[in-house]
């Protein structure tokens, strides 16, 4: 599938060693537009001052997770059509559930590598 | 406080012939009794040593694995970031075994970090082993209520589905949160 790879993509962790995996990940995919935030928060901020072509967040980040960083964007008009991708630990079945109601694209269970991420950035974004 | 029940030669009647202060000095016997027992359990504690010592120490051990596993992370990643860099051209394997060697080295932390994890795991059976004694011989019961802050934590990891991740890998595979996805 042919993929934009001149896209943006926000991700968002608390955890910068985590940030930096798949900034790395996403650099050897070829995408070159990536930014940062370190919770829902910061997310929000950056979603409003700029077009993301993908938001792949973790879920447990404080103040705000990532699964109230997907209601919000999903709630808000401007983003509510924003590919979202939640890569995180938290892999109960009512979690991976309550994350698809919210409205999430894609679910990916940590730790991943990068043909999974490459899978899922298809799966949502490939055209 | 035996010497209470002896009656006193000569002495008018003592209230403690009396079966109602009787009962009354036995029960007081049981508390006193129960008050020495209670502090050798309370010193078998060793609550100062657990607070001075053993408590700042699993502090100072685990923050130092944090930064430990930190610096290696760091180091590993900057080594791998640097050979994706890396020219290609002559000299690229020369480059490729310094940036692995530097990541062996930095692999180290692992047996460092392990024993500072053992003396806390050790710190923690000790808690365990006299929290468990001193808890069975004062019968004591748990408080049905819990602190304001300890209640709205709990109410928050609920209602976010805050579980963390699981002991012993994903409680649901990535295939199958992919099923649900289909």
């Amino acid at each position: 599938m042919a993929l934009d790879l001149s896209m943006p993509i926000l991700v968002v962790d608390d955890y910068q060693t985590m940030v930096r995996i798949i900034r790395n990940l996403l650099k050897q995919l070829g995408f070159e537009e990536v930014d940062d935030a370190s919770d829902g928060t910061a997310a929000l901020a950056r979603l409003k001052g700029r077009k993301y072509g993908l938001v792949i967040s973790d879920w447990n980040m404080e103040p705000m997770t990532g699964y109230e960083l997907l209601r919000h964007v999903r709630a808000d008009e401007a983003l509510r059509t924003t590919p979202f991708i939640m890569v995180t630990a938290e892999s109960k079945t009512e979690n991976v559930i309550a994350a698809k109601k919210a409205g999430v694209n894609n679910y990916i269970v940590k730790p991943f590598n990068a043909a999974t991420l490459k899978t899922k950035i298809e799966a949502v974004c490939g055209s | 406080m035996g010497f209470l029940r002896k009656p006193i030669a000569g002495a008018p009647v003592s209230p403690v012939h009396d079966p109602m202060s009787m009962s009354v000095i036995n029960e007081l016997v049981e508390i006193a009794e129960y008050i020495t027992h209670m502090r050798e359990e309370i010193a078998a504690l060793r609550a100062n040593e657990m607070t001075r010592d053993r408590i700042p120490m699993a502090h100072e051990e685990l923050g130092n694995v944090l930064s430990a596993t930190a610096g290696a992370t760091n180091t590993i990643m900057e080594a791998a970031e640097a050979m994706l860099c890396l020219p290609d051209e002559a000299g690229y394997r020369a480059g490729v075994e310094g940036h692995i060697n530097t990541i062996f080295e930095a692999c180290a932390f692992q047996d460092i970090t392990g024993q500072r994890i053992s003396k806390v795991v050790e710190a923690l059976r000790q808690f365990e082993l006299r929290l468990a004694r001193f808890s069975n011989a004062v019968k004591a019961r748990d408080a049905a209520s819990i602190d304001p802050a300890e209640s709205q934590r709990r109410a928050r990891a609920e209602t976010l589905l805050l579980n963390g991740p699981q002991i012993g890998g994903p409680a649901t595979s990535q295939d199958d949160i992919d099923a649900l996805f289909a």
